[in-house]
């Protein structure tokens, strides 16, 4: 700005000070805003981003869609490697296929044995990745499904074969992933086939950590964790990965759901739990006042 | 004034507004999810203290504000306290974008290092204050370092390619 500018905005400099100073003020407002009354404040957000994403779309499906394919022909070069690794792999998968099969039926038999009332079949909507707002600091992922579809905050979100973490913040259309990884996630898991209860909490690294395991002796890496249920955060029994020894000496899961390449998610209806509060007219028995849940026990 | 200023600047307000929008939508693609890997440098930052500098009138504090609290938004930071710590910031590089005009690039780049440092610093404090939970302070370093490394690029880039150089005393002999 030139100096003969300056002289002549004697009068303008002080209102401009001013105005600066309330828009700053403005900010500091929200701010205080959002670390007070978090859920309003992300509530706004996902209303933003609901209204500004869709400018963005018609240019990130391209974008992303060319990145793809230059990473595609990458792995065009390393083709007959992966060719061949693949093959190895599908050799033990069969087996393992063959293993699975038999034991699908005698659960099914032991089950059909015992007249175990299994949770009904989750049904789930499906969503394509829009945006990934993740950063080291933050990771979540931005869907294009929102509370037009039904979804609602707390739904669990998998990949298709392991959990990838939960619905938070619901727009319009779109809605927040936040991931497994982010440090703000913490999710009740159940360590198999010891059973032991835990809790998986992220801290923005690949592999995250395990606490509060019951008895750490009882579990070893290699085990396979699902999520547990606990607390109604999610549906029991998602798969979640695999127990691995960090090199600072934690548990940490090796997560079954693929980071890296995330383009659908299935977000999970939940069904609400519903607690059984009338009694007596229920079925002909009296039924203890105790408060009954609908939901059956998942270990043993 | 006259119109052919008033468009110059209102074209190069809407090319910075278009710069930060790319940038914005380039860390939005979907690629990967940046899971355990280096924070990257704060472009928004750099672009903005690179033109507040070099030409004022480009880069108008609302626009600044705007874009940044679009970044807030977007990239899921706490609502609010990072623009309001830019429009902090850009305010007193504006200041001293006059004085800075006969200074060689080095004591530019050691006042956007000095300002910048005490962004990061001030946002993590203010966290801390209000007991926000925040990654280790050895990622909220390393993304400051990388953003003064990147600033004589950004600096280089919005020179050569866009035009956006101090002006020269020539110039501003015109205005």
């Amino acid at each position: 700005m030139a100096r003969e500018r300056d002289t002549g905005d004697t009068y303008f400099r002080p209102i401009r000070q001013i105005l600066v100073g309330a828009l700053v003020l403005v900010f500091f407002a929200l701010f205080l805003l959002w670390r007070i009354d978090s859920p309003r404040a992300e509530r706004i957000r996902a209303n933003l981003i609901d209204r500004a994403l869709p400018t963005y779309e018609w240019a990130l499906t391209p974008v992303t869609r060319l990145a793809e394919m230059a990473e595609g022909f990458q792995s065009y070069a390393q083709l007959y490697e992966q060719n061949q690794e693949l093959r190895r792999e599908l050799r033990q998968m069969r087996a393992w296929r063959e293993a699975a099969l038999q034991l699908e039926q005698q659960n099914a038999k032991l089950l059909d044995l015992n007249k175990v009332r299994l949770d009904p079949a989750l049904t789930f909507v499906t969503g394509v990745v829009l945006a990934d707002a993740g950063s080291p600091f933050r990771q979540s992922i931005l869907l294009n499904v929102g509370a037009r579809d039904g979804i609602q905050d707390g739904w669990a979100t998998t990949d298709g074969l392991g959990l990838v973490g939960r619905i938070s913040g619901v727009g319009q259309s779109t809605s927040r992933v936040i991931l497994l990884t982010d440090s703000n996630s913490r999710v009740p898991i159940t360590i198999q086939p010891s059973g032991q209860r835990a809790l998986l909490s992220g801290d923005n690294s690949t592999l995250p950590p395990v606490d509060f395991v019951d008895d750490p002796d009882l579990v070893r890496p290699g085990d396979q964790v699902v999520s547990s249920g606990d607390g109604g955060v999610f549906p029991s029994g998602l798969l979640i990965g695999q127990l691995a020894l960090g090199t600072d000496g934690r548990l940490r899961v090796r997560l079954a759901a693929d980071y890296e390449r995330l383009e659908f998610l299935r977000v999970l209806r939940s069904r609400p739990v519903s607690p059984v509060t009338v009694d007596g007219d229920l079925v002909g028995l009296p039924s203890p006042r105790a408060p009954l849940t609908i939901r059956t026990p998942t270990d043993g | 004034m006259g119109s052919p200023w008033t468009f110059l600047r209102l074209a190069y307000l809407a090319l910075f507004l278009s710069l930060a929008g790319a940038i914005i939508f380039i860390h939005l693609l979907p690629l990967g999810s940046g899971v355990g890997r280096l924070p990257g440098p704060d472009f928004l930052v750099a672009l903005a203290f690179a033109w507040v500098l070099r030409r004022p009138e480009f880069a108008p504090v609302l626009a600044v504000a705007a874009i940044v609290f679009l970044s807030d938004v977007f990239f899921m930071r706490p609502l609010g306290l990072w623009t309001a710590l830019v429009v902090i910031a850009t305010e007193a590089l504006r200041r001293q974008s006059g004085a800075l005009r006969d200074q060689p690039f080095l004591a530019e780049w050691a006042l956007v290092a000095g300002v910048t440092a005490v962004l990061f610093l001030a946002n993590t404090c203010v966290l801390a204050l209000f007991g926000v939970e925040q990654p280790g302070l050895g990622l909220v370093l390393l993304q400051m370092i990388f953003t003064v490394v990147v600033y004589p690029i950004v600096t280089a880039v919005s020179g050569l390619v866009f035009g956006v150089t101090k002006p020269r005393p020539r110039d501003s002999e015109g205005i």
